[in-house]
């Protein structure tokens, strides 16, 4: 859970950035002729609304709403004694209190006059919310992904990058030949406490002994074949990248023969499986895990890349 | 890993209801939904499990890491889909017509219910509540899961009071805390926290605020045990406690205490919130019982560590033998800022006892 140093860091990620994605947003909404986006989140599904106004749901469901030519609105069930901390660390300066979402939403568009209104990826809207809002008298255009968040930004892939790095760094100085003995809940615990001090909002460790995929910890002792996969999230980008204690590499992309699981880490949720054809525009961040067959164990090597060309940019 | 009692308890109820399948549907934020068949930590986005009539068990997975641990909790290899609307059309094709109830219905993206709806050319119905209600009585194996999650709850309470210091900032000591309650077999942990003197309204995640003498530190603290959560809620000064915090101690010390005196079987949840803010009361703070200053008095914990009923007095439930929940009367007083403290409690026959065995006293650094 979400429970880590949720932050924001100008200096890391300058207002202007967050600012000149609303701009562009705001020129999507007037090619629509929508009068405002609505972005759904919640503990899992996070990421969208991160990239629109920084806002990250630590508890609880969300709708932020991008009204045209004004700042966004966060409607959200959390108690207004947390609003003072949420406007910190977000764009949002509106926060109205809505218990119930969709009803709240509703109010705000008979306040304001909204008859038309986009919903980012509607179908993707949790169903006790969507049959909520289809029967309301509004004009719902359904708003996919791409058209809000293209492919990921320069300021975005440098938030990736800076995590990918924090996260190698802490992996390749745990998983080494000192960790051998060690349960693999000692090992997590070691990695949550060096990667939360360095500034973690969320963390996912797996270990896998060799002969099955990475799991989470279960009580086993780490041998010379173990593997950790880890899943970071620091300031809203997610990384992703596996070790071994052996030591393996593999070429990423790896050559075809390799049994590869690779995900998106660009889309509403942490991480989602994709296929090798899906996602494959240019600059999309993706998750790249490789299993190495090494003496009948399964070893596992990957990290976090941009897809560039044919290729990839490990981070 | 597959919870035989359980199963056999939702094909009662797929009897009663005269559903033929019975989904549920978990993703990364409300795993329980699923996991309340089949105990398996997923790490794909969204797992779901198809409980038939006859009992059968089959499973999608998004996440091909997912594919070898659900297979050895159900006895069967689970079908493995990158998108769950392609697995659903897949495995429902040969359910037409079928009467299909979903538990995590509303938290199912609309997708993946059109899906089921195409497929079975019917509107499926939520069983969630059904299944809630199945859940917050718990089987015997269910209850040690939680005790051992309160004994780790103590364990790392203990912890943070031997690490916070002075200039510490807050996830600083988060970060001390979480590392130890997952090396001692934690697989998750909730955990909030605050800090300060009574400007402090109450908590959230963790800031980079550094800890100052006469400080309250707040926590609760929930780690998860094979996927059950219990909770503690304690609070501690740094440096040596005000006269004015130890008053407001023995305010939520003695409200915390008069709902495990009253917390029996067949009790009104409203009644456990009420006997609560009857101290506040009485000590002339019944304006910090209400919304503006406090959330609940308390919560149902199991595989999800918010579950319902929520102890509030406008929250009707009639309390039943073997549920767990945590009385916590955390609230902002004037006194001390917004201070918590807390248990998790077993309904006995007789009445409740505690799961933690942390002391109950204000503790200080």
């Amino acid at each position: 859970m979400k429970r880590g140093f949720i932050g924001w860091d100008p200096r890391q990620l300058p207002r202007a950035a967050l600012e000149a994605r609303l701009e562009e947003l705001q020129r999507t909404l007037a090619g629509l002729g929508v009068h405002a986006l609505v972005a759904f989140s919640d503990v899992w599904r996070s990421n969208d609304v991160r990239y629109l106004s920084n806002y990250m749901p630590y508890w609880n469901r969300a709708l932020t709403v991008i009204p045209r030519g004004e700042k966004p609105i966060l409607l959200c069930a959390l108690s207004p004694r947390v609003y003072p901390w949420i406007r910190s660390v977000t764009l949002h300066e509106t926060i109205l209190p809505s218990p119930q979402l969709i009803a709240q939403l509703v109010r705000l568009c008979a306040e304001r006059g909204w008859s038309r209104v986009g919903v980012l990826d509607q179908e993707g809207l949790p169903y006790d919310l969507y049959r909520q809002l289809v029967a309301e008298k509004l004009d719902i255009v359904d708003v996919p992904r791409h058209r809000v968040r293209p492919q990921p930004t320069a300021s975005e892939i440098t938030m990736h990058r800076h995590a990918a790095r924090l996260a190698r760094a802490v992996l390749e100085s745990e998983i080494t030949a000192l960790a051998v003995g060690r349960t693999d809940r000692e090992l997590t615990g070691r990695l949550e406490r060096a990667l939360r001090r360095a500034g973690a909002e969320d963390l996912f460790v797996w270990v896998s002994a060799g002969h099955t995929p990475p799991v989470p910890a279960c009580g086993t002792v780490v041998d010379a074949y173990s593997s950790v996969t880890l899943a970071l999230e620091y300031c809203g980008h997610w990384v992703k990248l596996s070790r071994n204690v052996a030591g393996m590499t593999s070429p990423l992309p790896p050559d075809r023969s390799a049994t590869v699981h690779l995900e998106t880490l660009s889309r509403a949720c942490g991480w989602e499986g994709i296929g090798e054809t899906d996602d494959g525009g240019n600059g999309a961040v993706i998750s790249l895990q490789v299993e190495i067959p090494a003496d009948g164990k399964r070893l596992y090597y990957g990290d976090t890349c941009v897809r560039e060309g044919g290729g990839v940019e490990i981070l | 890993m597959l919870n035989p009692s359980r199963r056999q308890q939702y094909l009662d109820l797929m009897a009663e209801r005269g559903w033929d399948l019975l989904l549920f549907y978990g993703d990364g934020w409300r795993k329980d939904l699923f996991r309340c068949l089949v105990n398996v930590n997923f790490s794909g986005p969204q797992a779901l499990a198809l409980l038939s009539r006859g009992g059968e068990v089959r499973a999608l997975v998004t996440d091909p890491w997912d594919v070898d641990p659900v297979g050895a909790a159900i006895g069967d290899k689970p079908v493995l889909c990158l998108r769950l609307a392609d697995g659903l059309r897949t495995v429902l094709a040969a359910e037409r017509h079928a009467r299909v109830a979903i538990n995590g219905l509303e938290q199912m993206e609309a997708r993946f219910v059109r899906a089921v709806q195409e497929a079975t050319a019917a509107v499926p119905v939520s069983a969630t509540q059904d299944i809630e209600e199945i859940r917050r009585v718990k089987t015997a194996e269910e209850i040690e899961w939680i005790r051992q999650a309160a004994r780790l709850a103590d364990r790392g309470y203990e912890h943070f009071v031997k690490v916070c210091e002075p200039g510490m900032t807050e996830f600083e000591l988060v970060a001390e805390v979480e590392s130890f309650v997952k090396a001692h077999g934690a697989e998750d942990n909730f955990m909030l926290v605050a800090s300060g003197g009574t400007e402090v309204t109450g908590m959230k995640p963790p800031t980079a605020r550094r800890f100052q003498p006469g400080d309250c530190v707040t926590t609760e603290l929930t780690p998860q045990i094979n996927g059950y959560y219990a909770q503690i809620c304690r609070t501690l000064v740094i440096g040596e406690p005000s006269a004015a915090q130890l008053q407001a101690f023995s305010i939520f010390a003695a409200a915390q205490q008069a709902a495990q005196t009253f917390l029996r079987p067949g009790v009104d949840i409203s009644d456990v919130a009420r006997v609560q803010n009857d101290v506040f009361r009485a000590h002339g703070y019944g304006e910090y019982t209400g919304p503006q200053y406090t959330r609940v008095r308390g919560h149902n914990l199991g595989l999800y560590p918010d579950e319902l009923p929520h102890v509030l007095e406008n929250v009707h439930y009639i309390c039943k033998q073997d549920m767990v929940l945590i009385a916590h009367p955390n609230t902002y007083l004037p006194l001390s800022g917004y201070m918590v403290f807390g248990d998790t409690l077993l309904v006995t026959a007789e009445g409740c006892v505690p799961l933690n065995d942390t002391p109950r006293r204000l503790f200080h650094s």
